[in-house]
Order: structure tokens, then sequence, then C-alpha cells
């Protein structure tokens, strides 16, 4: 029987009007992994948005995709202007989808029925971006540094969908210590985590990052068009490692291998590892990174730092008592 | 430049919850005589008609310092019911999950957003007409800072936002529904009573359909049950296609919706004048 009554509708439009207060007020409370999602679902979201500046329509970003060719294999950069070409002749469809396609992948993961396509879809975009957009971050031109970028932040937003694949919680006594190993298992976890951060260390003292003058030049060129005390912040910063670049170049590779190694330490000196990955991630993304320079105008992304920050907070261990399920996406979406 | 198809996109979109927001006030007042969200509803009306004109030159309405100052009366409003939540039983917990709070943080960002594009106006910047003209004069913000916490501000909001909504929906799956919203067995009785009450017998079983209820719902309708009462007992005054549609405007999911397109369409524009 359908209501057919006006008073009955207001009824009901004055309940759902009570209902949507009351429910707003009585949140749905996300758990460790779900937070990341939103938020990975976050930064998806404002690299759409970003990616619908002005410059983007223009010249601006089919000459960004070409700029990274050089240096590459002609394999990985045959393609690469391939597509610079593409853009350059339809920039305002291609950015047009492009950053359509990032706003909906921003919203989809948000969304608890709709994260698994979304996530999938991310690996997808990101890989390809990876490539097309970034060259692979140049880890194959010799130009890849974990400060400006390396290994590429796109590729970064692929791992964080596998490691926050939503999957069925196990059992409280088989449920793994942190959130990234859920999906893949924490043996796996780690190795991938030692991987990335091993990278890192690498990149730290390759050739070109460890002259004297490296470190140096690469944060004195990123002030240009900053508010002034990001501009001034750099300007320390860059007076810190002047003629330091050695030094400073190896203190980054030991820390950031002890982060690499951290996760197979016991839960104390693991949980360490973590904190220190997190604050060499934000120092790197504010000093290092300007925020992904889009306070200047012209980012596409907000760079590495703030994505390695989030990777870090999915490997923070729990203790076993706080292994125990608040909210699966898993539940809700099936 | 920013192709003005897009801006004028989402400028239409504006407009649709402009529209919406207007129809919801409508409906809640000629039917029962009271429009219990009437702030967040006028505050979506005034801000998609703002945000239209920002976006489109054409849809400009009035000058953008009385904008300020419109949003600047909204903004203290929201600050005020904010405020009201903390005091209550909701505490400092009103400031993560209350009601008002995304209302408060919308508001202060138009007027940021407002007073950004005047004192660029001020400075000689071209094209103060309307985002079309702004987008091809970037670097407007003064403060750009301030703007990149309000668009982390409003895709966080919007995440958020979406991901309540669809837990809501996901969670309250098997229970009793109106209009997609979930009712709890003890408010499917006030529903019931409320209806006989007002002579309004197909409330029951019509608007309500099977399923087991949800303790912040059953909440809800202690809430409510006054303004149910007297809802019921107004006359008859809309036909069952009017019903359709006011039932649908006024299911809570739209205005999670358009909250969400309004968050998403302002870190736009906030990222546009950067």
């Amino acid at each position: 029987m359908v209501s057919d009554s006006p008073a009955a509708a207001v009824a009901g439009g004055q309940l759902l009007r009570a209902g949507a207060s009351t429910a707003t007020r009585q949140a749905v409370t996300p758990d460790a992994r779900r937070r990341l999602q939103l938020v990975l679902a976050a930064i998806w979201l404002l690299d759409g948005v970003l990616q619908y500046q002005s410059f983007m329509f223009g010249r601006g970003f089919s000459q960004m995709l070409a700029g990274v060719a050089p240096g590459n294999p002609a394999i990985i950069a045959d393609p690469i202007t391939w597509a610079a070409k593409i853009v350059a002749q339809h920039p305002v469809p291609t950015n047009a989808a492009f950053a359509t396609i990032q706003v909906l992948i921003g919203l989809g993961i948000a969304g608890r029925r709709t994260i698994r396509p979304a996530l999938a879809a991310s690996i997808v975009w990101a890989v390809a971006v990876w490539w097309f957009g970034e060259g692979l971050g140049g880890i194959l031109n010799g130009g890849a540094s974990p400060v400006n970028g390396a290994p590429g932040a796109v590729i970064i937003y692929a791992l964080l969908a596998v490691l926050l694949w939503p999957v069925a919680d196990g059992d409280r006594s088989d449920r793994p210590p942190f959130v990234a190993a859920l999906p893949v298992g924490a043996a796996t976890a780690k190795v991938l985590w030692m991987v990335l951060w091993g990278s890192l260390a690498y990149f730290a003292v390759t050739a070109a990052n460890r002259t004297a003058q490296g470190l140096h030049d690469m944060v004195a060129g990123m002030g240009g068009g900053e508010p002034g005390w990001l501009s001034a912040v750099n300007r320390g910063a860059a007076d810190v490692l002047a003629h330091n670049g050695l030094a400073a170049s190896i203190v980054l590779a030991v820390l950031l291998g002890v982060v690499a190694v951290g996760v197979f330490l016991p839960l104390p000196l693991s949980r360490a590892a973590i904190v220190l990955a997190i604050v060499i991630a934000l120092l790197i993304w504010v000093v290092g990174q300007d925020f992904g320079t889009i306070l200047a105008g012209g980012a596409t992304d907000p760079n590495s730092g703030l994505l390695l920050a989030v990777l870090a907070a999915a490997y923070w261990p729990a203790s076993a008592v706080a292994r125990r399920p608040t909210d699966s996406t898993e539940a809700l979406a099936s | 430049m920013t192709p003005a198809w897009i801006l004028y996109v989402f400028a239409a979109i504006m407009l649709v919850v402009a529209g919406i927001s207007t129809c919801r006030l409508f409906i809640t007042r000629s039917w029962s005589g009271k429009a219990p969200d009437a702030d967040i509803d006028v505050a979506h009306v005034l801000m998609g008609i703002a945000m239209a004109g920002m976006l489109a030159s054409g849809l400009r309405t009035l000058p953008n310092d009385v904008w300020v100052a419109v949003f600047a009366i909204v903004t203290a409003w929201f600050a005020w019911r904010v405020a009201a939540e903390a005091r209550s039983a909701t505490g400092a917990n009103a400031l993560a999950t209350g009601h008002h709070v995304p209302h408060f943080i919308h508001g202060a960002a138009m007027i940021y957003m407002f007073a950004a594009i005047s004192a660029a106006g001020s400075a000689g910047s071209s094209g103060m007409s309307g985002m079309g003209g702004m987008s091809g004069s970037m670097g407007t913000l003064k403060l750009p800072t301030i703007g990149f916490v309000f668009v982390l501000l409003m895709v966080g909001w919007a995440v958020f936002d979406l991901d309540q909504l669809t837990g809501h929906l996901s969670r309250s799956g098997g229970d009793r529904r109106v209009a997609g919203v979930s009712l709890p067995a003890g408010l499917r009785q006030r529903v019931a009573l409320a209806a006989a009450g007002g002579g309004s017998p197909a409330l029951a079983a019509g608007v309500v359909t099977a399923g087991s209820g949800g303790p912040d719902l059953l909440s809800a309708a202690s809430a409510s049950s006054a303004e149910l009462t007297s809802a019921a007992q107004v006359s008859e005054v809309a036909t069952p296609s009017d019903e359709a549609v006011g039932r649908l405007l006024l299911d809570p999911r739209v205005t999670i919706g358009c909250r969400i397109a309004m968050s998403v369409t302002m870190a736009l524009m906030l990222v546009l004048m950067i």
C-alpha cells in the first residue's frame, strides 16, 4: 500500500530531516583502514581539482608531460612523447577528461559501495600517469631524489590502493599487525615497505644528489611564487645545506635505511621507525617539495611527501588488544 | 585559461543546489508550517547563487562587498549554532561531527573568496566579473595558505560526507525506510500513531516499509514526535505527484548530496584562485 497523503509525506519529511540531523551527529566511526582510505580519496579529489587549473588547459600540461621524457630509455620516452603530442593537439578535452577521472576516483573511494572499482581504477590510472606523466619518477634518468618526489608520487597512490584494498577482517586471533598487511599479508607488506624506503635511501646518495650543492640547489630553487613564510623556510634550509650536500645526503640515506628495515624490528623500535618515517616524509613535503608547489599555482598533485606519510600510517603497528574491528568496509559493502 | 563551459557546468550544478534548497524551504513551509533546517537551506540557496555568479559572469547578482556582508551574517549564525551544539550533549565532539560545522566552514570560505576577489579587484587585477575572468588572472589570493587550508577542508568534508552517507545507507539496509531513510520499529509506531491522530492512515503502511530499527533514528523519533503529530494533522494541500517530488527533495541524502557538490565546487574555485 502506498501513501497518498501529503500529511504522511510531510511527516516523513520531518522524520527525514530529523533523521538527517541525528545521523549527522551520530557519525559512522570509520576504523583505521577506512580513515586511510578516506585520506587517499581526499588526495585523489584534490588532484582532480588541481587538474582543472587554467594552465593545464593550455600548453603547460603537454609541455609538462614532454619534459619528463628526456633521459629515459627510448622504450619509455617515446610513448611519453606520443602522449604529450596528443595532449598538445587536444588540450581541453584530454585535460577535462583527466581531471574528471581523478575527481570520480576520489569520490568513488569515498563511497563504500564503489570503493573496489574506484581503487582498481586508481591503480590502473596511477601506473599510466607514473609512466606517461612522471617518466617513471625519474628513476631511470638519474634525476630521482627523495626530496624531489622519487620514485614518483603517483606510484605511491597505486601502492596505497593495493595495501588499503578492502578485504574481510579475519577473526581476532589471526588479524595482521598493521593495516597495510590486511590484503597482502604482513611479510609481503614489509617487503614492499623495505623496497620503497630502501630505494629512497639509494636515491639519496646517487651521483647527482650527493654533490656539495646538490640538495642546496634543489631546495633553493623551490621558493619561486610561494608565500613569503614558505620561501623563508626554503631559504633557511638552503643555507643549512649549502656546501654540505654530501654529508646531508649520507645522513638522509642512513635515516631512510633505518626506516626501511624498521618494520622488521620489535614493536617499540618498529613504532619509532614509523614515527621517523612520518617526520622525514612531512619534512620533505614542506621543505623540499613546498606542499607540491600547490601554493605557487601550477601543481598537479601534492607530491610524494604527503603520500609517504599516509603510507607510513598504514604500517603503524597496533597492539594485540587494539586489533579488533570497529567498522569494516567489507562488511558494509557486501 | 579554464574553459568557460567547464565553469558553466559547475555554475549549473550550483544553481541546481540553490533550486533544490528553495523547493525544500517551500515544501516544508507549505505542508507543515515548519522548516526545521531552514537555516541550512537558506545558506545553500545563498551559496549556490553566489557561487554560480562567481563561476559565470552572466549569473552575477550582487556586488562582492554585499556578498561579503551576507556571508559574514551566515557564518556568524552558524558559529552560534556550532557553539550551541558544543554546549549541548555533543560537547567538543560537535566540532568533528556536528550538524552545523560544515556550513560554518562553507560560510567562512565564501567570505574569504569574495574578500579575495574584492581585494584583487581593488588592486587592479583583470576580470573580476566572475570566475571566468578570474581564472585568466591567476595569483589573485593575497593569502594562498588560507585558501589551501580551505581546499583541504572542502575535499576532506566531501569525502567524509560521502563516507557517512554511504555508511548509514549500508548499515540501515534492512531498516524501515521512509523515502530511502531507515526507520526503527519504535519510530514506525510513532509514525503510525501520528498518522492515525491526523487522519492519515496511509502513513504507517504506505510510507514505512519492512525491516528492523537502529538507535540513531530512534532518538530522532523522540525529538521530532511533536513535529510529527502536527505535521500529520496538516490538511491535504498537495497532489500525489507533488508528494512524490516533495518526498524526494526532503530526503536527507539530497541535502548531503548538495553539500558534497558545494564542497567540491568550492575547492575547485579556491584552487583556481590560488
